[in-house]
């Protein structure tokens, strides 16, 4: 009989010891696995939401990521077009500004769109915005929460006013709704209107062209987003150009320092109560079976086959915990997630635990030397048991 | 000479003054001998058969066993001998309670690389030689004490051992139940397989072919 199978009959024949080890393992796993998917999570969904625009460069007019209009933003993005590698640009401005339909209206962002081939943001409905001559009818795509709290859906029209609370002196644009589209970008709570910049520009009432904040380069297959960045830069020195990565790695390095600080700290503390609770438990355990241990000894059963047994014994207990504690962890993540998601202002496709390949091997290899370093000690005790006298305390006792 | 104990000694060291268990104990077993070690409480009964069964070593003296001097030997050669030239049996049985009869007799056999067929026929052989063929699938928790014990002996008699050494083990039987055990040695003994035993039983010491008495650590 092998030591694990041993251990597995070890493991079933204590069983309430099995049980009280898996769940208090399986209750403190998923609380780490929970801290894994935290330490990296909003980094990666920040990651995938940058992605998801089907853009991997951007640039904007100052060091940061403040809505400032880039000067000249038009030029720019007409010499950047030209660029070898270049697939595809769109420039964007962000305004604040009033939309309503009928009597119901209400704050919305407004977002205008230069000329491209694709939209930073995924058309669940309907169709995108079609660039047309300037002056031509105003196209809208809403958000998706739009249709249901202005009564309006695709084909319906809705009335934009170029400053937010009826202040525009204005006269207000109607855009016949083409499409609805999910803004990664946007808050739950927000509402928003995406149109051409030309479209843009009217409400706003600008005659000669707002400037862009953001424009948005997708760099062809093959082309190196770095050489792309650096062209610009050497185009034009007075606007930052950003490849996703750099973005992401900005706010690894400031935003997301905090979330891999915390989780750095509650990852090792649950990882030191596991740890604590196996090893007490299995120390216990042998303690309770000095008489058995001693008298397998006895019989001539190899120190390191009892050893082997009780990490086998571990490494049941603490697996059985550490699987467990998946299905729980990602079940506690969703909660905890849609519970943080609820803070104002956060972008609707951002999310604070993300599930990666990556948080579950280190999720298994924690558990893994866990389970190994609470067997070291009942297994350096159960090796290391003077036979003959636990042989006569046992027969005394 | 399966085993000779030379002028052993064992002391214990205490917090208060170290314990003399054993003074100058000479003693040696012969092949297929059958030896009762009687005595009252705490005079060294138990140390001398830990010494002659290799699970612990003398303060002073010298043990052979089969001519190898157990205290110069290390810790896996001594786990070796127990495993395949001494059967235990205890007062308290320890069989393994996750394990059934026949897996506890089965388990020094696996331990010394018996073929999983020939673990199985020998086991079926001693289940049979000690009475218990019917319980062969039980665990010890569905066993009586002397049940337990008579499966104590079977596997102390797995790997066909020289010597076997029992320490009290009819200490928690009743009288009955202690004659059934009694019998089952006296077959182990007639089938050429030396005993040891240390025992308060003075009806199993009489079974004996050799019996010592022990005083204060010594041989009287």
């Amino acid at each position: 009989m092998t030591p694990l199978a041993l251990a597995w009959r070890a493991t079933r024949q204590y069983r309430a010891r099995a049980v009280l080890a898996v769940v208090g393992v399986a209750v403190i796993g998923a609380l780490l696995f929970d801290m894994l998917l935290l330490s990296r999570g909003l980094l990666v969904s920040f990651g995938r939401l940058l992605s998801a625009e089907g853009f991997d460069i951007r640039i904007v007019a100052t060091q940061g990521f403040a809505r400032i209009g880039i000067p000249e933003s038009a030029a720019l993005v007409e010499a950047v077009r030209r660029m070898p590698g270049v697939a595809d640009t769109a420039a964007i401005a962000v305004e604040a500004g009033d939309a309503g339909v009928g009597a119901a209206h209400g704050h919305v962002t407004l977002i205008g769109r230069s000329r491209a081939s694709a939209s930073p943001w995924r058309i669940v409905r309907g169709a995108d915005l079609v660039d047309s001559a300037p002056g031509a009818g105003c196209e809208a795509v809403v958000d998706g929460r739009f249709p249901s709290q202005f009564h309006a859906d695709v084909g319906g029209s809705v009335r934009v006013l170029g400053l937010p609370g009826g202040a525009s002196a204005l006269p207000p644009i109607d855009c016949r709704i083409v499409g609805v589209a999910d803004f990664g970008f946007s808050a739950s709570g927000e509402r928003t209107v995406a149109m051409t910049m030309d479209a843009l520009q009217r409400a706003l009432g600008t005659t000669h062209g707002a400037d862009a904040q953001v424009i948005l380069i997708a760099s062809a297959a093959g082309a190196d987003p770095n050489a792309i960045v650096r062209a610009v830069g050497r185009l034009r020195p007075d606007v930052r150009a950003y490849s996703n990565a750099e973005v992401v790695e900005q706010f690894n390095r400031n935003g997301f320092a905090y979330f891999r600080q915390i989780s750095t700290v509650l990852s090792t503390l649950t990882t030191v109560f596991a740890f604590l609770l196996v090893a007490t438990l299995l120390t216990v355990s042998v303690n309770q079976r000095l008489g058995e241990i001693a008298a397998l000894r006895a019989v001539g059963i190899a120190r390191h086959r009892i050893a082997a047994m009780l990490f086998w014994e571990s490494a049941l207990l603490v697996g059985g915990g550490a699987l467990a504690a998946v299905p729980l962890g990602a079940a506690l993540a969703v909660g905890l997630d849609r519970l943080l998601r609820q803070m104002p202002g956060l972008p609707d496709g951002l999310h604070f635990f993300v599930f990666e390949r990556r948080a579950l091997v280190v999720h298994l290899l924690v558990f893994g030397v866990t389970a190994a370093a609470s067997a070291a000690y009942p297994a350096w005790l159960a090796a290391r048991l003077p036979i003959a006298e636990t042989l006569r305390r046992e027969v005394v006792g | 000479m399966i085993v000779a104990v030379r002028n052993a000694s064992r002391v214990f060291p205490m917090a208060a003054a170290p314990v003399v268990a054993l003074r100058d104990v000479t003693l040696s077993v012969d092949a297929g001998e059958y030896v009762a070690i009687t005595g009252p409480s705490g005079c060294g009964k138990s140390t001398l058969l830990h010494l002659i069964g290799c699970v612990d070593t003398p303060t002073s003296g010298t043990v052979l066993f089969e001519g190898r001097d157990v205290a110069a030997l290390g810790e896996s050669a001594r786990s070796r001998i127990r495993l395949t030239r001494i059967g235990f049996v205890f007062q308290r049985f320890f069989l393994l309670p996750m394990l059934t009869a026949a897996e506890n007799i089965e388990l020094p056999q696996a331990e010394a690389g018996v073929a999983a067929a020939d673990r199985r026929a020998r086991t079926r052989t001693l289940l049979d030689y000690v009475g218990l063929a019917d319980r062969a699938d039980h665990l010890p928790s569905q066993l009586s004490g002397g049940e337990m014990q008579r499966v104590a002996v079977a596997r102390a008699l797995a790997n066909r051992p020289a010597l076997l050494v029992a320490d009290e083990p009819t200490g928690e039987l009743d009288e009955a139940t202690g004659e059934h055990i009694a019998d089952v040695f006296d077959r182990v003994h007639a089938d050429g397989t030396a005993i040891l035993l240390v025992t308060h039983n003075p009806t199993l010491a009489a079974r004996a072919s050799r019996r010592l008495t022990m005083k204060s650590g010594a041989i009287v």
